[in-house]
């Protein structure tokens, strides 16, 4: 387990480290940055490499600090984000969140990493105008760190290590950060009360939602309600899944203004957000179903999930009135730990 | 001279994959012959696998001379997001040569 398997390389040029890429099936297919011993000592800071924060499925990986720091390297992260991608993988490993299921599945589920508290700020993290795209250092390597740690310590190569039928564009980088709003921070919601925490939700890319002109709270979860009541996502048929909700701060604003806390937001969407059970019968043959659900006649109402505490609610954005609803890939649970070196 | 130019520009780089877990799963070894091996069907939970598998497992045995003797799946609250249980696995290795599975759609 101590062994660093170093390797030797002709140059430091793109060409030098595509080749050994290729020809290891290392990568995401984009450049990298040389994990040499001095950047892999400075990802590390003087911690102990072989200690193993969690055991990747499917390749049964060791990711110790070791591997961690040498992915962060390999994706650009500085040194300082590494305490966040250590407890980004400490989630990982969580059984809860069945990452074996998450590589292993046809979906094309990615792990999303929300970065709350004190840490957006301090570590430079992106929480205002596209905070799920690009042009932050951040956001983009620590999310692009995490894609590695499962390609090459989990092993979830595209094939025989990660079968989703067509992936998302999430799968290379997938990294978020919670601005403040005038809620209680989201990890304070789900008890972890630490200045910072590291969220680690698997699901599919962002589903917009729009609403440029309601003053009321509720004609606008009512358009977050109809984009989560489609029958193409895996939690239309699995009633244990959770639903993330990246409400946009001036969205979150007119729900604080009207007196709505998170819970008051999960509660109305998990009302609003529903279908006929008849419906949800005549799409699918097989409905992982809470008991109480599948005893409901056809002209019921369901909702997308068994209970409105699945449905978790934070803010991110910058200006405008785009949110979004994001669906899990169903037999997996979300992570939340406090940010810890 | 030259050689020893070029080897110090030579770099050294961490492998990325770091060390397999002390008990990472490792492939069972391959059976010597199935010839009138014992077979076994391990429901992955997706629709229509099972109608699939049993097939497949009624034609492998009609192949070897073999039988299927097993077809179960994958224990209380199993689905194809889950491993099955210890306890299915531990029949399936003390009652077959050979395990049908899938985990795809």
């Amino acid at each position: 387990m101590t062994d660093p398997d170093l390797l030797e390389l002709a140059d430091e040029s793109p060409e030098a480290l595509y080749a050994l890429l290729e020809e290891r099936g290392w990568g995401d297919g984009l450049p990298v940055v040389a994990p040499t011993p001095e950047r892999v000592d400075a990802a590390l800071a003087g911690a102990h490499a072989d200690e193993v924060i969690a055991v990747l499925p499917p390749r049964g990986g060791a990711a110790t600090r070791r591997a961690i720091a040498v992915n962060a390297v390999l994706a650009g992260c500085p040194p300082e984000l590494t305490p966040v991608l250590v407890t980004a993988v400490r989630a990982l490993g969580h059984q809860r969140l069945n990452l074996r299921g998450v590589n292993a599945t046809t979906h094309p589920v990615a792990p999303l990493v929300i970065v709350h508290g004190d840490a957006v700020d301090d570590l430079g993290f992106n929480s205002g105008l596209g905070a799920f795209g690009p042009g932050n250092r951040a956001n983009a390597t620590l999310g692009r760190a995490v894609r590695l740690v499962l390609l090459h310590v989990a092993g979830a190569r595209p094939g025989p290590g990660d079968a989703s039928t067509q992936g998302q564009p999430s799968k290379y980088a997938y990294c978020t950060a919670e601005s403040r709003s005038e809620w209680p921070p989201y990890h304070h919601s789900v008890g972890v009360e630490a200045p910072s925490a590291v969220t680690v939700h698997c699901g599919e890319n962002p589903h917009n939602f729009h609403d440029m002109e309601s003053g009321d709270i509720e004609r606008i979860l009512d358009k977050a309600a109809s984009a989560m009541a489609t029958f193409g996502v895996n939690n239309a048929c699995i009633s244990g899944g959770e639903w993330f909700i990246g409400l946009c701060p001036e969205h979150a604003a007119t729900a604080h203004a009207a007196g709505w806390e998170r819970g008051d937001v999960a509660d109305y969407l998990f009302e609003r957000a529903r279908r006929p059970a008849g419906e949800f019968r005549r799409q699918f043959e097989l409905l992982s179903w809470a008991g109480w659900m599948r005893d409901a006649p056809d002209d019921e109402m369901l909702p997308m999930t068994q209970e409105a505490a699945n449905i978790r609610v934070f803010v991110t954005g910058g200006a405008g009135k785009h949110s979004c609803v994001i669906p899990s890939w169903g037999m997996t649970r979300s992570v939340t730990l406090p940010l810890a070196p | 001279m030259f050689h020893d130019r070029l080897s110090a520009m030579t770099i050294r780089i961490h492998a990325p994959v770091g060390p397999l877990a002390d008990d990472s799963p490792q492939l069972a070894p391959v059976a010597p012959a199935l010839s009138g091996g014992r077979i076994g069907v391990l429901d992955n939970g997706k629709p229509n696998a099972l109608v699939l598998l049993i097939r497949a497992a009624e034609g492998l045995a009609e192949r070897i001379g073999g039988r299927v003797v097993a077809v179960t799946g994958k224990g209380p609250r199993g689905n194809a997001a889950t491993t099955c249980t210890p306890q299915v696995l531990a029949t399936l290795s003390k009652e077959v040569e050979l395990v049908l599975t899938g985990s795809a759609d």
